[in-house]
Protein backbone atom coordinates (compact mmCIF):
# COMPACT_ATOMS: atom_id res chain seq x y z
CA UNK A 1 0.00 0.00 0.00
CA UNK A 2 2.66 2.28 1.06
CA UNK A 3 4.28 2.08 -2.79
CA UNK A 4 1.51 3.21 -4.04
CA UNK A 5 1.20 6.76 -2.39
CA UNK A 6 3.41 9.71 -4.52
CA UNK A 7 6.56 9.46 -2.90
CA UNK A 8 6.95 13.03 -1.58
CA UNK A 9 3.82 11.04 1.05
CA UNK A 10 6.03 8.27 1.48
CA UNK A 11 9.08 10.49 2.65
CA UNK A 12 6.64 12.51 4.65
CA UNK A 13 5.41 9.48 6.41
CA UNK A 14 9.08 8.28 6.95
CA UNK A 15 10.62 10.77 8.30
CA UNK A 16 11.47 11.74 12.01
CA UNK A 17 9.29 14.39 12.14
CA UNK A 18 6.21 12.02 11.26
CA UNK A 19 7.64 8.97 13.55
CA UNK A 20 7.89 11.57 16.61
CA UNK A 21 4.55 12.17 15.79
CA UNK A 22 3.51 8.25 16.23
CA UNK A 23 6.05 7.97 18.70
CA UNK A 24 5.02 10.45 20.86
CA UNK A 25 2.22 9.16 23.31
CA UNK A 26 0.58 12.61 23.72
CA UNK A 27 1.33 14.43 20.34
CA UNK A 28 -1.36 12.72 18.09
CA UNK A 29 -4.22 13.08 20.53
CA UNK A 30 -3.27 16.94 21.33
CA UNK A 31 -3.44 17.23 17.95
CA UNK A 32 -6.52 15.71 16.73
CA UNK A 33 -8.27 17.73 20.34
CA UNK A 34 -6.25 20.65 18.88
CA UNK A 35 -8.50 19.96 15.37
CA UNK A 36 -11.12 20.03 17.15
CA UNK A 37 -10.92 22.87 19.07
CA UNK A 38 -9.43 24.85 16.35
CA UNK A 39 -12.74 23.96 14.43
CA UNK A 40 -15.10 25.46 16.97
CA UNK A 41 -13.59 28.53 16.24
CA UNK A 42 -13.34 28.31 12.80
CA UNK A 43 -17.21 27.33 12.69
CA UNK A 44 -17.92 30.00 15.01
CA UNK A 45 -15.90 32.45 12.82
CA UNK A 46 -17.50 31.72 9.92
CA UNK A 47 -21.08 31.13 10.48
CA UNK A 48 -21.17 34.73 11.92
CA UNK A 49 -19.21 36.11 9.05
CA UNK A 50 -21.76 34.31 6.33
CA UNK A 51 -24.49 35.80 8.20
CA UNK A 52 -23.67 39.15 8.15
CA UNK A 53 -23.03 38.55 4.20
CA UNK A 54 -26.96 36.85 3.89
CA UNK A 55 -28.04 39.93 5.37
CA UNK A 56 -28.29 38.63 9.25
CA UNK A 57 -27.01 41.20 12.45
CA UNK A 58 -28.87 43.69 9.95
CA UNK A 59 -28.65 46.20 12.85
CA UNK A 60 -24.43 45.98 12.66
CA UNK A 61 -22.20 47.74 10.45
CA UNK A 62 -21.08 44.79 8.32
CA UNK A 63 -17.29 46.17 8.71
CA UNK A 64 -17.02 45.99 12.15
CA UNK A 65 -18.70 42.23 12.11
CA UNK A 66 -16.35 41.54 9.55
CA UNK A 67 -13.47 42.71 10.72
CA UNK A 68 -13.81 41.44 14.12
CA UNK A 69 -14.31 37.79 13.24
CA UNK A 70 -11.96 37.58 10.43
CA UNK A 71 -8.58 37.62 12.64
CA UNK A 72 -9.85 35.08 15.01
CA UNK A 73 -11.03 32.78 11.64
CA UNK A 74 -8.18 33.15 10.21
CA UNK A 75 -6.41 32.23 13.36
CA UNK A 76 -8.48 29.05 13.62
CA UNK A 77 -7.75 28.49 10.19
CA UNK A 78 -4.05 28.40 11.05
CA UNK A 79 -4.71 26.07 13.97
CA UNK A 80 -6.65 23.46 12.22
CA UNK A 81 -3.87 23.18 9.16
CA UNK A 82 -0.78 22.87 11.86
CA UNK A 83 -3.28 20.21 13.62
CA UNK A 84 -3.96 18.81 10.17
CA UNK A 85 -0.87 18.59 9.14
CA UNK A 86 0.48 16.74 11.86
CA UNK A 87 -2.24 13.58 11.76
CA UNK A 88 -1.52 13.54 8.12
CA UNK A 89 1.83 13.30 8.48
CA UNK A 90 1.55 10.41 10.52
CA UNK A 91 -0.07 8.52 8.14
CA UNK A 92 0.21 10.15 5.07
CA UNK A 93 0.99 7.10 2.90
CA UNK A 94 -2.12 5.60 2.78
CA UNK A 95 -4.36 8.95 3.45
CA UNK A 96 -3.09 10.72 0.34
CA UNK A 97 -4.98 7.50 -1.26
CA UNK A 98 -7.78 8.44 0.06
CA UNK A 99 -10.46 9.64 -1.55
CA UNK A 100 -12.72 11.67 0.83
CA UNK A 101 -9.90 13.28 1.84
CA UNK A 102 -8.68 14.42 -1.65
CA UNK A 103 -12.83 15.49 -1.88
CA UNK A 104 -12.06 17.52 1.29
CA UNK A 105 -8.56 18.97 0.12
CA UNK A 106 -10.65 19.72 -3.48
CA UNK A 107 -13.13 21.43 -0.90
CA UNK A 108 -10.33 23.77 1.33
CA UNK A 109 -9.07 24.58 -2.14
CA UNK A 110 -12.32 25.86 -3.39
CA UNK A 111 -13.41 27.66 0.23
CA UNK A 112 -10.39 29.29 -0.25
CA UNK A 113 -11.08 30.33 -3.88
CA UNK A 114 -14.24 31.42 -2.29
CA UNK A 115 -12.17 33.89 0.30
CA UNK A 116 -10.46 35.27 -2.55
CA UNK A 117 -13.14 36.11 -4.68
CA UNK A 118 -14.83 38.03 -1.96
CA UNK A 119 -12.23 39.80 -1.25
CA UNK A 120 -11.07 41.38 -4.47
CA UNK A 121 -14.64 41.30 -5.79
CA UNK A 122 -17.07 42.38 -2.83
CA UNK A 123 -15.20 43.57 0.22
CA UNK A 124 -14.93 47.04 -0.46
CA UNK A 125 -18.29 47.29 -1.35
CA UNK A 126 -19.69 45.31 1.69
CA UNK A 127 -17.43 47.53 3.87
CA UNK A 128 -18.73 50.50 3.54
CA UNK A 129 -22.28 49.45 3.48
CA UNK A 130 -24.19 51.08 6.88
CA UNK A 131 -26.25 49.29 9.07
CA UNK A 132 -29.45 47.86 8.23
CA UNK A 133 -28.52 48.41 4.13
CA UNK A 134 -29.54 45.67 1.81
CA UNK A 135 -26.28 43.41 1.16
CA UNK A 136 -25.16 43.55 -2.45
CA UNK A 137 -26.10 40.21 -4.00
CA UNK A 138 -22.17 38.94 -4.98
CA UNK A 139 -22.31 38.37 -0.75
CA UNK A 140 -25.02 36.70 -0.81
CA UNK A 141 -23.59 34.39 -2.63
CA UNK A 142 -20.30 34.08 -1.55
CA UNK A 143 -21.51 33.52 2.08
CA UNK A 144 -23.91 31.35 0.87
CA UNK A 145 -20.76 29.20 -0.81
CA UNK A 146 -18.81 29.32 1.91
CA UNK A 147 -21.78 27.93 4.54
CA UNK A 148 -22.06 24.99 2.17
CA UNK A 149 -18.02 23.94 1.60
CA UNK A 150 -16.95 24.47 4.61
CA UNK A 151 -19.96 22.33 6.37
CA UNK A 152 -19.07 19.95 3.48
CA UNK A 153 -15.43 20.07 4.62
CA UNK A 154 -16.55 19.30 7.95
CA UNK A 155 -18.18 16.34 6.78
CA UNK A 156 -15.50 14.76 4.79
CA UNK A 157 -13.23 15.04 7.74
CA UNK A 158 -15.36 13.13 9.76
CA UNK A 159 -16.05 10.77 7.01
CA UNK A 160 -12.31 10.06 6.27
CA UNK A 161 -11.79 6.93 9.17
CA UNK A 162 -14.83 5.26 7.69
CA UNK A 163 -13.53 4.89 3.95
CA UNK B 1 -29.80 36.32 15.18
CA UNK B 2 -32.53 32.82 14.87
CA UNK B 3 -31.13 32.39 11.09
CA UNK B 4 -28.06 31.34 12.80
CA UNK B 5 -29.14 28.38 15.00
CA UNK B 6 -29.75 25.89 12.75
CA UNK B 7 -26.28 26.23 11.32
CA UNK B 8 -24.90 26.05 14.71
CA UNK B 9 -26.90 22.85 15.84
CA UNK B 10 -26.08 21.24 12.31
CA UNK B 11 -22.06 22.39 12.97
CA UNK B 12 -22.60 20.71 16.26
CA UNK B 13 -24.09 17.46 15.26
CA UNK B 14 -21.26 17.08 12.81
CA UNK B 15 -18.68 17.72 15.21
CA UNK B 16 -19.91 15.91 18.33
CA UNK B 17 -17.97 12.48 17.67
CA UNK B 18 -15.15 13.84 16.47
CA UNK B 19 -12.91 12.38 19.08
CA UNK B 20 -13.73 9.00 18.32
CA UNK B 21 -10.70 8.60 15.75
CA UNK B 22 -12.17 5.40 13.85
CA UNK B 23 -14.94 3.71 12.30
CA UNK B 24 -15.41 0.17 12.19
CA UNK B 25 -16.90 0.38 8.87
CA UNK B 26 -14.25 -1.67 7.00
CA UNK B 27 -14.03 -4.45 9.27
CA UNK B 28 -16.34 -7.61 8.65
CA UNK B 29 -18.00 -8.19 12.50
CA UNK B 30 -19.53 -11.21 10.87
CA UNK B 31 -16.82 -12.99 10.16
CA UNK B 32 -14.16 -12.84 13.55
CA UNK B 33 -11.08 -14.45 13.83
CA UNK B 34 -8.68 -15.82 15.84
CA UNK B 35 -4.53 -15.16 14.80
CA UNK B 36 -2.59 -17.44 17.30
CA UNK B 37 1.01 -17.07 17.13
CA UNK B 38 4.44 -15.65 17.40
CA UNK B 39 4.53 -11.47 17.13
CA UNK B 40 7.27 -11.02 14.09
CA UNK B 41 7.03 -7.23 14.62
CA UNK B 42 5.84 -4.96 16.61
CA UNK B 43 5.03 -1.28 16.17
CA UNK B 44 3.89 0.53 19.67
CA UNK B 45 2.82 4.04 18.01
CA UNK B 46 -0.10 6.64 17.39
CA UNK B 47 -3.17 6.33 15.95
CA UNK B 48 -3.38 2.83 16.74
CA UNK B 49 -0.33 0.19 17.97
CA UNK B 50 -0.38 -2.35 15.34
CA UNK B 51 1.87 -6.01 15.26
CA UNK B 52 2.21 -8.65 12.55
CA UNK B 53 1.72 -12.36 13.97
CA UNK B 54 2.58 -15.29 12.30
CA UNK B 55 -0.46 -17.13 12.42
CA UNK B 56 -0.97 -20.75 11.51
CA UNK B 57 -2.47 -19.96 7.97
CA UNK B 58 -0.44 -16.99 7.32
CA UNK B 59 1.10 -13.70 8.72
CA UNK B 60 -1.55 -10.96 10.29
CA UNK B 61 -0.61 -7.24 10.49
CA UNK B 62 -2.91 -6.42 13.56
CA UNK B 63 -4.23 -3.23 14.41
CA UNK B 64 -4.60 -2.90 17.96
CA UNK B 65 -5.24 0.32 19.94
CA UNK B 66 -4.31 3.75 20.41
CA UNK B 67 -0.93 3.91 22.58
CA UNK B 68 -2.77 5.32 25.85
CA UNK B 69 -5.73 2.87 26.09
CA UNK B 70 -3.18 -0.04 25.61
CA UNK B 71 -0.97 1.71 28.07
CA UNK B 72 -3.27 1.92 31.08
CA UNK B 73 -5.28 -1.43 30.36
CA UNK B 74 -1.61 -2.54 30.87
CA UNK B 75 -1.30 -3.75 27.28
CA UNK B 76 2.61 -1.79 27.50
CA UNK B 77 5.42 -2.05 24.94
CA UNK B 78 6.62 -4.89 26.71
CA UNK B 79 3.45 -7.03 26.64
CA UNK B 80 3.39 -6.51 22.85
CA UNK B 81 7.34 -7.02 22.52
CA UNK B 82 8.48 -9.16 19.51
CA UNK B 83 9.09 -12.87 20.37
CA UNK B 84 5.88 -12.67 22.70
CA UNK B 85 3.01 -15.36 21.70
CA UNK B 86 -0.31 -13.80 20.99
CA UNK B 87 -3.67 -14.56 20.84
CA UNK B 88 -5.88 -11.92 19.19
CA UNK B 89 -9.44 -12.14 18.42
CA UNK B 90 -10.63 -9.53 16.41
CA UNK B 91 -12.26 -8.92 12.80
CA UNK B 92 -10.62 -9.13 9.17
CA UNK B 93 -10.31 -6.07 6.63
CA UNK B 94 -12.46 -6.02 3.84
CA UNK B 95 -10.22 -3.48 2.64
CA UNK B 96 -6.47 -4.24 3.93
CA UNK B 97 -5.28 -7.93 2.40
CA UNK B 98 -4.21 -10.15 5.63
CA UNK B 99 -4.94 -7.29 8.08
CA UNK B 100 -7.67 -7.98 11.23
CA UNK B 101 -8.30 -5.44 14.20
CA UNK B 102 -8.48 -7.01 17.58
CA UNK B 103 -11.35 -6.70 19.85
CA UNK B 104 -8.97 -8.48 22.47
CA UNK B 105 -5.89 -9.59 22.66
CA UNK B 106 -4.74 -12.84 25.08
CA UNK B 107 -0.74 -12.93 26.13
CA UNK B 108 0.44 -15.59 28.51
CA UNK B 109 -2.50 -15.91 30.13
CA UNK B 110 -4.04 -12.65 30.53
CA UNK B 111 -6.39 -10.92 28.31
CA UNK B 112 -6.47 -7.43 27.07
CA UNK B 113 -9.76 -5.63 25.72
CA UNK B 114 -8.73 -3.20 22.72
CA UNK B 115 -12.29 -1.50 22.75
Amino acid sequence: MVGEAPAIFVALEQSGFASAIRQSPWLYPAANVGHIVSLLFFAGTVTVMDVRLLGGFAATAPARVLAGTRRLALAAFAGMALSGFILFSAEASHLVLNSVLQLKAALIGAGLVNVALYEFMAKREVEGLPPGAIMPARARIAGLLSLVIWIAVAVCGRSIAYF
Amino acid sequence: MLKIVPFIAALTLLTSTAIAHHGWGSYDAAKPVTVTGPILSSKFENPHATITVRGSDKVWTVTLAPVSRMTSRGATDKVVAVGRNISAYGYPSTVEKDEMRAERITVEGKTYEMR
